[in-house]
Formats: structure tokens, sequence, C-alpha cells
């Protein structure tokens, strides 16, 4: 038992942050209204979504987004509602792939590069640190000891 | 009359920082003790004389002196003191002045807490921190002069911006902030010099570290200080929106921390050099960019400061440090080669770049979401939505997976682990999260970001405390020591390791009340007559009457509040009306306690019939974000604690012998 | 190869120093509308005075709808400017004022003390109208051909070289 618990409680994690990955890492397909208005800028404020704001625009478009999902409206529908009128700055979650591909092609050259550290060919071994010549070095050892007293 | 003498002090600051930058380089290079002398002293000079001009900037605006264009459009005869005095940094000019300051101040201090040590290398650190000066004092003679006089005199002025008087946590999240970033030009400095004396050795590795430390305690401080001020003040329920002002402090602090971490594999493996220069070279433009950002008017945020001329100064001076630093860095590269030995995937110093490469990503991920939408504009036309729901979902994976390896990374052995020791270290702990995380979604957590949060948490904090339990019961047995004793000399013989310890708990604590508070609150917005109730969670608030007065401080606010009841506590929550501010400003009311957070907002209010419309918040856990930003503080200075006994530490890190994987010291203890 | 390295040094500073450059100059608050080119969003409001006007009402001659309020300071300046362009262009233009997060009282009020140019200012009580247009926040103003084409977008106060440069084309053309 004690043999099977960490691959087992091992794949259990490594399965679900790949289910992570995949859920988290693409543009967003909700539907609700909470998070189409969490989802949508308010235009009327800096940084805030639609569904954080108290402004007047802000709940006169959470109004509209319930009129428009009570119509039927789907959410992609609800959102090119607004992207036409503001343009797609209105959406604080991007529809283009590209910020979405980003981050996994950034990640993807941090773990290529990472991977050449580890596989880098061993550089014969310097001579040992070669800060300074003959007493200098001494002292410079003796100083570092002060300093981080 | 005095506020011409603050000018005349930051031009004599601007000569003084001159000389000192070419007397500093004069003297590195005919190694002349006399002259480096004199430069040490004209830093000092210059650090006096922005205290002077600062001095009197602070005499300027308590005298509301509106013949100063600086007061005239940030204080009113009215302003209390205490607003009077942080207005220095409530303005761009200000803000600058304020800057240079402390700037000069860790520049003065640090090269004279080296007077007489590492001559060639302090040198050029002063020559830099001195040219660092230059650029601030030119900045405040030219574009940004704070004394600018202007005429007619006018009797009264707007008062200070009505979101940055509405508390007093801005007389303590600036100086914090700001401590942090000037603080980092210090291991920027430092690279500088070493590339240019070709020293990169281990005295020079160790204070790096620890003066990056330092002002990353500030930097962190005061981005926690920061989110909490927005928390209490902004009233719409949260503290974290990515706006590129938060943006700004994240960069430079994601960059040191992964300095932080590769400087020990640095120390421990020799290697690295040139990484670890690069990190701090970084470090330091990103808070220039950082400023840029901010001041420039380049991206819009909520708190950017009024656009200026200065802008294409700052534009200026990121390009001359990252052209200059990376030519520097290239010009030595031949030099700067790294001693190397073969590393195995599953080791502490793996784990420990790993992390580096994750910090790295997520600093990059975090500029390009906050540039994209100034791209898009100028290259592509048309717009770009980049917010919130964005910079959430690409970079919680990224900081989940961080803080994985918190908890892998430190437990696992130098140079590479065997199987039997990663079952015996990593199992039960493994096997803990995944219970957790079953019994989560049991429970009702249906959202991945913060089981796989709670998870990665559980997982290392197990790990952690496994740890120090090892070490301490090892302690009692070897030495016969009582528990308490025992664990508190275990940390105390090895500040670093288990102040490092804390750190990483505080950070889990805020990741866990992160994820859970952002998940779990509820809120619900209501209008209400005197005397009606709202219920929200297990908190129901009765309205029972507006009242709408002045400000007892400051009568030119008027100040509409709502009086309510939760719970049977009075409590009141507030729009207040700036003459300077076209919209009234929010003053939620916050009762805090360690489960969660009841937080009311007054959203509307009509005087004529009485009625208020109040957005009623439960946030669960997010004083745990705070108290686990003192955790991480607490760790932090804990483990740069000056401590006698940290000589041997230094000693067998600085010696070649090190290379040699040593055990971790729980392993020591028990062996 | 050792040449090569030194090309790190303008592949970090000019792409960096371009972009941000070329940002200096820019208003991030003005965003590039999406009703340029396009019919000008319908609307039925009432005026302060209480008679409906519609957008149909208003085809046939080139017309300037201002967002504005009577608590937006820049609103001040631009409603000189506005009444200026009342007593040029109000023989064959159409100025109408929309009211922005604001009350018909808060309207008269401020066109009591700034001078009343007599054209229509509309309620848009629900703020409704201010989302068709895509509006962020007062003033904006948008120009429309006599067939209903949206053609330009202000944001901030519009001046006299605005208006002359962007109403005299639609009149030309009409």
């Amino acid at each position: 038992m004690r043999r099977l618990a960490l691959p087992l409680a091992a794949g259990v994690l490594l399965a679900l942050a790949g289910l992570a990955l995949v859920a988290l890492l693409r543009p967003s397909t909700a539907s609700d209204a909470a998070t189409l208005a969490a989802e949508l800028r308010c235009p009327d404020c800096e940084g805030l979504s639609v569904g954080e704001s108290p402004t007047r625009s802000a709940a006169e478009i959470r109004r509209q987004i319930d009129a428009l999902l009570a119509d039927g409206a789907t959410a992609d529908q609800v959102r090119q509602h607004f992207v036409d009128r503001y343009g797609e700055w209105i959406l604080l979650s991007p529809r283009s792939p590209l910020p979405w591909l980003a981050p996994i092609a950034l990640l993807a050259l941090g773990v290529a590069g990472f991977w050449l550290w580890l596989r880098r060919a061993p550089t014969p071994p310097a001579p040992p640190a070669p800060v300074a010549s003959g007493d200098a070095a001494s002292r410079v050892a003796d100083e570092a000891e002060a300093l981080d007293a | 009359m005095l506020p011409d003498l603050g000018h005349v002090a930051i031009v004599i600051g601007l000569a003084a920082s001159v000389y000192a930058a070419l007397a500093f380089a004069i003297g590195a290079r005919r190694r002349d003790a006399v002259v480096v002398h004199s430069a040490r002293r004209a830093v000092l000079v210059s650090f006096v004389l922005a205290g002077i001009a600062a001095t009197i900037m602070v005499i300027s605006l308590l005298t509301h002196d509106f013949s100063v264009l600086y007061v005239a459009r940030n204080n009113a005869t009215t302003t209390p003191p205490f607003f009077s005095v942080i207005s220095l940094w409530a303005a761009l000019e200000g803000s600058i002045l304020f800057w240079t300051l402390l700037a000069v101040g860790w520049a003065t201090l640090v090269l004279y807490r080296y007077r007489g040590m590492h001559p060639q290398l302090m040198s050029w650190v002063g020559a830099t921190l001195a040219a660092i000066n230059v650029f601030l004092f030119s900045v405040m003679t030219w574009p940004g002069n704070p004394f600018t006089r202007v005429t007619p005199i006018a009797t009264e002025g707007p008062g200070p911006n009505a979101l940055l008087q509405n508390h007093p946590f801005m007389g303590l999240h600036p100086p914090l902030l700001y401590l942090g970033y000037t603080g980092l030009a210090i291991p920027f400095a430092f690279g500088i010099a070493a590339l240019i004396t070709r020293r990169t050795d281990d005295a020079w590795l160790s204070i790096v570290r620890r003066w990056t430390i330092v002002p990353w305690i500030f930097l962190t401080a005061g981005i926690v200080a920061g989110a909490w001020w927005s928390y209490e003040v902004l009233g719409w329920g949260g503290y974290w929106a990515w706006d590129p002002v938060e943006n700004a402090a994240l960069l430079p602090w994601l960059t040191a921390t992964a300095f932080i971490h590769s400087s020990m594999v640095a120390e421990r493996r020799g290697g690295l050099r040139t990484w670890s220069v690069a990190l701090v070279i970084s470090t330091f433009v990103l808070t220039i960019f950082g400023t840029f950002l901010t001041r420039s008017g380049v991206v819009a945020s909520v708190h950017s400061f009024t656009q200026s001329a200065i802008g294409p100064w700052y534009l200026a001076g990121i390009l001359i440090a990252l052209g200059a630093s990376s030519a520097l860095l290239v010009a030595r590269l031949p030099d700067l080669r790294d001693r190397d030995t073969p590393t195995a995937v599953v080791s502490r110093e793996s784990a420990f770049l790993f992390n580096n490469v994750l910090f790295l990503v997520i600093t990059a991920v975090v500029i390009l979401g906050t540039l994209l939408p100034l791209a898009v504009g100028i290259f592509g036309g048309g717009t770009i939505g980049v917010g919130a729901p964005w910079f959430n979902r690409v970079n919680v994976p990224l900081f989940v997976a961080l803080l994985f390896l918190m908890g892998v990374g430190p437990a696992l052995p130098w140079g590479g682990a065997s199987l039997a020791t990663l079952r015996d270290r990593f199992g039960p702990p493994l096997l803990v999260a995944a219970v957790a995380m079953l019994a989560a979604w049991a429970l009702g957590m249906r959202e991945l970001a913060p089981l796989a949060t709670l998870g990665m948490a559980l997982f290392s904090g197990g790990i952690m405390l496994d740890e120090v339990l090892r070490g301490t019961r090892a302690r009692m047995r070897g030495r016969r020591e009582a528990a308490p004793l025992a664990g508190w000399r275990l940390a105390t013989r090895n500040r670093r390791r288990y102040g490092g310890y804390a750190v990483h708990a505080g950070i889990l604590v805020m990741g866990i009340a992160i994820a859970v508070s952002a998940t779990l609150s509820s809120d619900t917005s209501a209008t209400l007559a005197p005397g009606e109730s709202v219920t929200v969670g297990e908190y129901r608030v009765t309205y029972d009457r507006l009242v709408v007065e002045p400000l007892a401080d400051d009568p030119r606010v008027i100040e509409t509040r709502a009086e309510i009841r939760a719970d049977g506590v009075a409590m009141a929550t507030a729009l207040r009306d700036y003459p300077n501010s076209e919209t009234p400003i929010a003053t939620p009311v916050v009762r805090t306690s360690l489960g969660d957070d009841l937080y009311v907002t007054l959203m509307a209010a009509d005087p004529a019939t009485g009625s208020v419309t109040l957005r009623v918040f439960v946030n669960p856990l997010v004083v745990w974000i705070w108290l686990g930003g003192g955790i991480v503080v607490f760790g932090a200075v804990f483990a740069i604690w000056p401590d006698r006994r940290r000589v041997g530490v230094a000693r067998t890190a600085a010696a070649p012998a090190a290379v040699e994987p040593p055990r971790s010291l729980a392993e020591q203890e028990s062996a | 190869m050792r040449l090569l390295r030194w090309l790190v040094v303008p592949l970090l500073v000019i792409p960096i120093g371009l972009l941000l450059f070329s940002g200096l100059g820019r208003d991030p608050s003005e965003i590039p509308s999406p009703l340029i080119g396009q019919p000008v969003p319908a609307f039925t409001l009432t005026t302060i005075d209480g008679t409906s006007v519609s957008s149909e009402d208003l085809r046939g001659r080139p017309l300037v709808v201002n967002f504005w309020a009577s608590w937006c300071g820049p609103c001040v300046e631009e409603h000189a400017v506005l009444l200026e362009a009342q007593d040029r262009y109000g023989e064959a233009a159409t100025i109408v004022g929309v009211l922005y997060n604001d009350t018909a009282d808060g309207a008269r009020g401020f066109l009591a003390r700034y001078g009343d140019g007599g054209w229509a200012t509309l309620t848009d009580p629900s703020g409704g109208t201010a989302i068709d247009f895509g509006v962020t926040g007062p003033p904006e103003s948008f120009f429309v051909d006599a067939t209903g084409i949206v053609r330009y977008k202000q944001y901030g106060p519009v001046t006299g070289a605005v208006i002359d440069a962007q109403l005299a084309p639609l009149m030309a053309s009409r």
C-alpha cells in the first residue's frame, strides 16, 4: 500500500495539474451573467470590471447582459454586442489567441533554456576562485566574514 | 524665499553627484584613496542637500505656501497637517524628490558601511550609484522641478488627490515601496562594479545577496500594504487588479526573488555568476521601467501621475541603463566563465533554477499584458482588451507550480536525490495534499485554481513542517533540549534556512487566503430604507439612518454617511465629496475577523427619502493575506538578522569544498 | 560568434525604445471607436424640456452629438466652443447634447450659468445611449454626416479647430 501511495498521489496531482493548465490557458467560455460581467471592462472606471464597479454605466451594462441572455443570446453574442460599441478594449479577457499562446511559448522557451542548462557540457573546473592575488585573497575572505556577521 | 533655496539645494546636489560619479571613476582608475574619499563625501553632501530640499517642501506644504506650484496644486489651507506632510509623495514632482532622498540615502549608507573594504569594487559601486543620483537630480533640475513658482499666488488650493487623502495608509505604503525600489539600485551598482572589476567572487555574492534582501523586504511590505490600502479605500471589495502601477511594483519583486534563489545555487555550486549579474541588472531596469510606466502617461492606470515632460527623461534613463549594462555584460562574458558541475534533474539546484524559469516567465507575461494594449494600439491598429481575468488565468498555473517548487526545492539535497529519499520526504505530504483536495472537492470547491493552490500549499507546508520537526527532534534527542528551546536553537543556528522557511510559510498562507477569498466570497447589493436590513452569508446588516455633514478635520469635505448595524455592532459606511474630485470617494467599512471580513460600501444615497444602496461583501480569510505578508517580512528579517554564528556558514560556502553536495541540516542533525 | 553577441545590445534597446517612445505621445484613454463608418446608433430620448427627440428626426443635416455633464470640468470650456459653433454653423448643422450621468436639473443650472445655445439637451437616465455610442466619460463628441454615418469621434473637449476640420467636409459633401 505504502509503495503504491507515492506514484498514485503523484499521478493524481500531475493529472490535476495538466487539467488545470488546459482549463486555465484558454479564452473564457463562461456564459452566466456574473462571469460575463466580470470579463467586461467598466467603461468609466480604471481597471475594474462591470461586475465590480458601482457606476451607472456598469449597472446599465449588467442590465443589458441580463436582457440579452434572457432574449436567448449566446455569451459570444453578448460579448460582440459590447465590442461593436467599444471595440475589443471592452473585453478584459481577450478573444485573440495571441495573448493566450504567448505565455505557453514563453514557458516552453524557459523550459528549453533550463534543459540546456541541465545538459550543458561540463567545463573544466576553473582554478579555485581567483578573486585577487596573494594576501589580498585572504583579506577578501576575512572581509566577507566580517560583512556577514 | 525658502522654496528658491530648495531648488538651489537640488542644483548643488546635482553638482555634488556629478563630482562624486567622476571622482569615484577617476579614483578607481588611479587607485587614489584620497579622490575616492572625496567622492564619498560628495555623496554624503548630496544626501544632506536632498534632505534639505525635502524638508523645505514639507515646510511649504505645512505652511500652505501657494507660491510653489506643487503646493498650489496639491494642498489646501484646510488640509490636515498629516496629509500635508505625506503630500510630499502624493503627486509627480514631490514623489521624485522623495524618491531621490531615499535613493541618495541608500547610496550614502552603503558607501559608508563598506568604507575601507574592497576599494576597487566599492569605487565602481560609488560611481554607479552617483550616476543614478545625477539622473534623479537632473530630472528635478529640469523637467520635474518641484519648486517651480507660480504667480499670481492663489489664496486657496484644491487639496491633495482625494483618493490619497482618504486613508492614513498613504503615509505607509509609498515610503515602503519607494524604499524597496530605490534600494534595488544597490545590487545593480554591485553588478556593474563586478563587471568592470571582473570580480564576481563569493564575497561579492554575499554582499549583493544581503543588499537585495534588504530592499526586497521593503518592496514586499510595500506591495502588501498597497494591496491592503486598495482593499480598505477603493471600495470594490478586492485588493489586486493587475493595474499597471501594481504590475510596476511586482516586476522587480519577481526578478529580485529569482535572484535571491539563484544566488544560493551560485554560492553553493560556484556557477551562475553571469546569470546573477543579469538578474540584478534586470531588476534595476524594471524599477525605472515601472516608474516610467506610471509617470509618463503611456498606459492608463488608476493611480498614474499626471502626464508630464519627464517621460522622455525616464525613457532615456531606461535605454542608457539597459544599453550600457548589457554592453558591459557582453564585453565581460569571456571573463565570467562559470565553474560548472553536472547537475541531476532532481536536485536542489535544478529546483531553484526551475524556480528562476517560472519567475522570469511570470515577469515576461506581466510585461506582455501591461504593454500589449500599447503595442496593439501603435502597430496593430484597433484595440485589445487585457485585464484581470487574463492575468489571473495565465499566472495562476505558474504561481501554483512555484508553490510546488517551494516545498520541494529546499527539501531536496544538493547534487541529486535517491528515489528512497523522495518517497520518504514527499510521500506523506503528497498523500495529505491529495486527500485534502478530494475533501475540498467533496465540500463543494469546484474551481480548479483554488483546489490546486490548496493542494500545493498543503503539500509544501507539510514538507516544511516535517523538516522543522525532524530537526527539532534530532536536537531534543542529541542535546536533551526541551522542544521550544530545541526549535529556537535550530532556527537561530541556521537563520537563512529557517528564515527562508518562514518566508515560504507566509507565502503559503497568502496563497491559500488569496485562493479562498477570490473564489468563495459572496456579495449583494440592496437598496434599503431606514430600519430595513439585508442578509449576506451569516451577517445581517441593518440600515439605521443617513447623515450628511462636513468632516470635522477638513470642513470642505462633505461626508454622506450611512449608519448601520451588523449583528448589533454599530458602524458607518460613507461617500465623501472632495472639492477636487468629480465623483464621490467611497469610504467602505471593513469589519475584520480571522474567519471572514464583512465589507460594506455605500453605493448611492438619496437624502430626500433617506434610502441608500449598500453593497455588502463577505470575504473569507482576507485578513490572512496581510498576516501572511507579515510572516514573510518577519521571516526575511529573521534570515538576515546579524548573527555571529553565521560566520561559520559563510566560510563553508566560500570554500571550494562546498562543491561536494552537503546534506541538509536535518540530516546532519540526525546523523 | 564573438561579434554576434554584441547584437544583444541593439536587439534589446531598439525595440523597447521604439515601443515606449511611440507610446509617449499617445493618450491611452483614447480608444479608437468601432462606430466610425457605421450608422449612428438609434435613440429616442427626452429633452430637458420634456419633448421627445429620436435619431431619425436628426437625419438630413450634419450632426454633432455631444455627451456632457454639468459636473464635468472640461465641459465648461467646451460649452463656449459649442456656443460659437452654433452661431457659425447653426443654420447648416445640428448640435445635440446628451447628458452623461447627470440630471435635467443639473443641466438647467449649467445652461443658466454658461449660456443656453438653444440646441436640444437630451436626458439619458439609464445611460443606455451612452453605452450604444461607446462613451467612456464626458466630454465626448460624435460627428455624423447627413446620411447618418458616424465620421469622427472626439475624445475630450472639442475645440474650434476640431469643429472646423470635421464639420466643413460633412457640410461640403451634402
